[in-house]
């Protein structure tokens, strides 16, 4: 069995997604026996990454930069906004070229199983960014999960009073299959089949 | 639908040990405690993802051993596919052609297989639960839809639930209302819709297997007041609303299709309390028939089906008389320690004593 450092390691290995103790373990003999300089800039990159990496103070999405490169561009469409649950998502959308407009981040959806209500997904935040912008269609691009609906219906029916147009991603599945935008073929179509939410 | 080739390692009571099957399928003989269910079972983790018997794969594995293995070759609409399974205490994994599949529900939509249990009488006898179950299981057997509804749902209850044990707003609550009516509402519209067509069908069905003249009926109970007439939707919703206060107390939803009841009855009696023994077993093997039967109008391939020990409940004749039907559209695989019983079936025969 690891001890000491090692086994430290493994550890803190462990807690990436996809990563059980073998691959941790795995993954840790590899990295102390891998060439020194190699190994000590991938620390370094991580750890340069992480401490510079932080929430847009716009839009929400980890970024370097504060405000992020969307919401500093000022050619991309300012009165399409895309709502979305992560930053990762933002990326989904922008390889499938079919939206250039600007973004905002949850970070989370609607879940009382994790204690997660209208304040915890960025909602007053949110309203801020619709207050000051000339924004005439809001894509609510979320995952037709049960909480990813919950969080869609809430939105729209607060939207209600802002006379702006209010669109969700098609699913192409009759029934809301729980399915997550994978491919950008896939998301690319349902962003051009979106439609308004008030259907 | 058939298997032709089964492959175990260290599954259960078996630690090695491969078959070949017929595409008539088998007779699966030995006494009892020989591990004849424990194969059933095996074959039709492929249809399910998991065994009928436990949630758990850990409890598959022989107990000396550190993992198990199935591998099965099936035939599905005219395709041939390889099926496998393993799992460890950490791990499971079912591939089918070598490619991984990412969920197990996604099986549904390849094999399916109607399993015959001694246990089965419970659906007839026992709580509501285990008529949803049975029900459930069905429709998704049928309808790949209704799966990923089911799931849905059950997510929304949950998360309904765990709203009223908090401190929610009105305007959340009212989001997970609407979301869990809507949802609530498909789910019964598909159950209402399967049993249009189960209902006759089972009725032909009893009648055939069964010697008594008594009327059958299947009713769906609802959990909450249905006006008949009115939108289904529209009924949950004013439920919901007068029933607020006391959700609220009790923390939980109190109505919606995971409460409702499939009601068989037989002269207008319950067959819960008012059924023999006998007439309870015919109506349940009735009711697994008419299953199979709609899975083959629909998927345009017939299901396998596994008889384990049940056939010993209808007369003989008639027994036989069924299984000749059948035999000449499903691949079926009978268990049975009374291998005499059997005489006449004309199948292939497995001794698992001279295999174990
Ligand atoms: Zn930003």
């Amino acid at each position: 069995m690891f001890s000491g450092l090692l086994a430290e390691l493994v550890q803190n290995l462990k807690k990436l997604p996809g990563i059980g103790s073998k691959s941790a373990q795995r993954l840790a003999m590899y990295l102390i026996s891998m060439e020194k300089v190699n190994a000590l800039e991938l620390a370094e990159s991580i750890q340069n990454t992480v401490k510079n990496y932080k929430n847009c103070s716009v839009c929400n999405m980890l970024t370097e930069n504060n405000p992020c490169h969307f919401c500093s561009d000022y050619t991309r469409n300012q009165n399409q906004l895309c709502i979305v649950e992560n930053t990762q998502d933002i990326y989904l959308i922008e390889d499938t070229n079919e939206f250039k407009g600007r973004y905002f981040v949850l970070n989370n959806l609607l879940s009382p199983l994790d204690g997660i209500g209208s304040d915890e997904i960025n909602f007053p935040k949110l309203l801020e960014l619709l207050k000051s912008d000339g924004i005439d269609e809001i894509i609510l691009a979320l995952n037709p999960s049960a909480e990813g609906e919950s969080t869609i219906s809430f939105l729209a029916s607060q939207f209600e009073e802002l006379k702006v147009k209010v669109t969700r991603l098609s699913t192409g599945l009759p029934f809301g299959g729980d399915i997550e935008y994978t491919s950008s073929l896939t998301l690319g179509n349902a962003l051009k089949r979106r439609y308004s939410v008030k259907d | 639908m058939e298997i032709s080739l089964l492959k175990l390692q260290n599954y259960r009571n078996f630690a090695e040990l491969e078959l070949i099957f017929e595409p008539e399928g088998a007779l699966i003989h030995g006494k009892n405690g020989i591990g004849k269910t424990n194969l059933l079972e095996a074959i039709s983790y492929f249809a399910f993802g998991k065994s009928f018997r436990t949630k758990h794969d850990i409890d598959l594995i022989n107990f000396s051993k550190a993992f198990f293995r199935l591998e099965a070759n099936f035939t599905i609409n005219g395709k041939q596919f390889v099926f496998e399974a393993s799992a460890d205490k950490n791990i499971k994994q079912i591939k089918i052609d070598e490619t991984n599949i990412s969920k197990t529900s996604e099986l549904f939509q390849y094999l399916k297989i109607v399993y015959f249990s001694p246990q089965d009488i419970r659906i007839i006898s026992g709580p509501p639960a285990e008529r949803r179950r049975f029900f459930d299981l069905a429709i998704s057997q049928y309808s790949f839809n209704y799966l990923q509804l089911l799931r849905k749902y059950y997510r929304i209850l949950k998360q309904r639930n765990a709203l009223l044990k908090s401190k929610f707003n009105n305007l959340e609550k009212k989001t997970w209302d609407e979301q869990f009516i809507d949802i609530a509402c498909q789910v019964i519209e598909f159950r209402l819709d399967y049993l249009k067509k189960f209902i006759p069908l089972l009725t032909d069905t009893y009648s055939q297997i069964s010697n008594n003249h008594e009327e059958l009926d299947v009713k769906y109970k609802f959990s909450f007041a249905n006006f008949y007439g009115e939108n289904l939707k529209d009924n949950l919703r004013n439920h919901l609303e007068e029933t607020e206060k006391s959700e609220i107390e009790s923390l939980r939803s109190l109505s919606g299709p995971h409460l409702d009841d499939i009601q068989f009855s037989f002269d207008l009696h319950p067959a819960r309390s008012f059924g023999s023994q006998g007439q309870q077993r015919s109506l349940v093997i009735a009711a697994r028939l008419v299953q199979a039967n709609l899975i083959s109008k629909k998927a345009k391939d017939t299901p396998i089906l596994m008889f384990d020990d049940v056939l010993a409940d209808l007369d003989k004749e008639r027994a036989l008389s069924i299984i000749h039907l059948l035999k000449k559209k499903h691949q079926i695989f009978i268990a049975t320690p009374n291998v005499k019983n059997y005489e006449g079936f004309h199948l292939q025969n497995i001794n698992l004593e001279e295999l174990v």
